[in-house]
């Protein structure tokens, strides 16, 4: 038999075994393991989340390794989502594999399915990923409409125009603070978000 | 200049190939690559032409994130392949200075073609993360999905794009 | 340099050296693959898929490596696919991948140079556009998928289908080779 033949035979030997190796080691089990202390002790520490302000300035400023993961349906996706974002539903969540020098943001509408996501890939090992606790309604509050003194103090200016700033690179409006200090319904302000985001995305 | 020596067995080659790309699983918890050492070299020109570019382009500034190619894996890796194929060459009588074509192709036209496949190959590779070493071989050994996707779709196109290329290389 | 670094390099030297043993340095060699009139691409490529699959597959049966740490690339349906369609074009034109036309360049070819300029090129040029790629470019995000996990067959059984397919067709083309040489 020449070297080749061997070598096929061999390699076929190999692969009708393989259905019956039987289960791996204890070792490639662990990932899926939780250690909820650890776990515990990261969201008691608020080391878990990430503000949705602190994510926009991310993204403006073209964080290498940045990568912001919409857990919601497609269609939602669809609907809008947040500039950069990569559409990864739920169910896909358990498979998903981030390399250690990325910094994993993930989001959904009111940010329980994120913070979910976040214990799964915790969980598989992912070094560094968070959330957004408020998930897109705070993206709206605080980066597409946030509320902002219309008379701000010295002390206040800088801040308000970093805010101003973030929100109008992200399409938004900035909204002045009413009178009586109630908050303003964010439903309006949220569709209109919508219509300008859209806009953009398929253009004139 | 000796004679060339015949190739080898391209199973053994195979096969050795597959050894060293092991190799790398169990070594470096990696496989081999190509088309990404070409991104940190395009990173590094871009940055020393256009600094604001290269910062502002998420995708080059990935590769100019930690040390850029001075630390790039991949880099030195290509480094490698380099010299690994001319040290083969060498030995084997196989070094040659000139230009490998289709009989009826002049090699005005077989230059032309070899750039021009290799700007469209730059772009595929672009979109795809990877190439026949990064894709096909690392990520098809390792079962993954679009890794075998890319494979498919690669030879499918290949094929029917060499009918229309005959005359380059028949 | 730093080990790792000086491995990868050692690891580069044996991927090329393994390249230009088997004659894929040689354009027309490799241009053969798709018009069949040379098989070595096929038995290259696929030998080493194998032997790696195989590797990976009973090492970490055997526990001597920990198949979780190794770095699987990521799966983005839409790019990967498109990108492969762009790749194979490319590929049957220039008749060298981005791999052996480093090994077909430093053998004195000037075509593997043509080649690696181009692809440098290519590479430049879709950077540069990644402002209006970047949708597509990030379409389709799977995260790892394996095809085990996604026929839901057990891993053993995929090895095995893999292996059965690679060895049937070096038989098809072994019979297909010696029809030929009769000929």
């Amino acid at each position: 038999m020449s070297a080749a033949r061997i070598l096929g035979a061999t390699a076929l030997a190999l692969g009708v075994a393989a259905p019956f190796a039987g289960a791996r080691p204890a070792a490639e089990r662990t990932p899926g393991a939780i250690d909820t202390a650890a776990l515990a002790r990261m969201v008691a520490a608020q080391e878990d989340h990430v503000s949705a302000l602190q994510l926009a300035r991310w993204i403006r400023d073209r964080r290498a390794g940045l990568r912001v993961i919409d857990v919601r349906s497609p269609a939602e996706f669809a609907r809008f989502s947040i500039p950069t974002a990569e559409n990864m539903p739920i169910e896909h969540i358990p498979g998903a594999h981030f390399r250690d020098d990325e910094t994993v943001v993930l989001y959904s509408e009111g940010g329980a399915h994120a913070a979910q996501a976040w214990v799964f890939l915790k969980a598989a090992g992912v070094r560094n990923v968070m959330f957004v606790a408020g998930g897109l309604g705070d993206w709206f509050d605080e980066v597409m409409n946030p509320v902002v003194p219309a008379a701000p103090s010295p002390a206040e200016a800088a801040q308000v125009a970093d805010v101003t700033e973030l929100s109008t690179y992200f399409g938004g409006t900035p909204r002045a603070a009413p009178a009586g200090g109630a908050a303003p319904a964010a439903a309006a302000d949220r569709d209109t978000a919508n219509l300008i985001a859209s806009a953009r995305r398929r253009g004139c | 200049m000796t004679r060339p020596r015949p190739y080898a067995n391209p199973y053994y080659c195979g096969v050795g190939l597959g050894l060293v790309l092991l190799g790398a699983y169990a070594l470096a918890g990696r496989g081999l690559g190509a088309s990404g050492a070409f991104a940190s070299g395009a990173s590094l020109l871009v940055a020393t032409v256009d600094p604001g570019r290269a910062s502002a382009n998420p995708y080059f500034a990935n590769y100019l994130a930690d040390g850029g190619p001075a630390g790039d894996w991949l880099v030195f890796e290509i480094c490698g392949v380099i010299i690994g194929g001319i040290v083969s060459a060498a030995l084997a009588g196989r070094v040659r200075f000139g230009i490998d074509r289709g009989p009826s192709a002049t090699p005005r036209a077989r230059l032309v073609a070899a750039a021009g496949g290799g700007a469209i190959m730059g772009v595929g590779a672009m979109l795809a993360r990877g190439c026949t070493s990064g894709q096909a071989l690392t990520g098809g050994a390792l079962l993954s999905v679009g890794s075998w996707l890319f494979m498919g779709a690669l030879f499918v196109a290949g094929f029917a794009a060499a009918q229309l290329l005959k005359r380059l290389w028949q | 340099m730093s080990g790792g670094l000086f491995l990868a390099l050692l690891i580069g030297i044996a991927f090329g050296a393994a390249l230009e043993q088997a004659g894929l340095g040689n354009a027309r060699k490799l241009a053969g693959q798709f018009y069949l009139t040379d098989f070595t691409v096929l038995k290259v490529m696929l030998s080493a898929i194998l032997t790696a699959m195989l590797g990976t597959f009973w090492l970490g049966r055997f526990g001597l490596i920990d198949a979780g740490r190794i770095y699987v690339p990521e799966t983005y349906l839409w790019p990967q696919l498109v990108g492969g369609l762009i790749f194979g074009v490319g590929f049957a034109l220039a008749g060298l991948c981005p791999g052996t036309a480093c090994v077909s360049a430093g053998s004195g070819r000037l075509d593997g140079l043509a080649v690696v300029g181009g692809i440098f090129a290519g590479v430049l040029g879709a950077g540069l556009a990644f402002p209006m790629l970047e949708t597509f470019y990030r379409s389709g995000a799977r995260g790892v998928v394996t095809l085990p996990v996604l026929t839901g067959l057990p891993a053993g059984v995929v090895v095995l289908v893999i292996v059965v397919a690679a060895l049937g067709l070096f038989q098809a083309v072994a019979w297909h080779e010696q029809r030929a040489r009769h000929e």
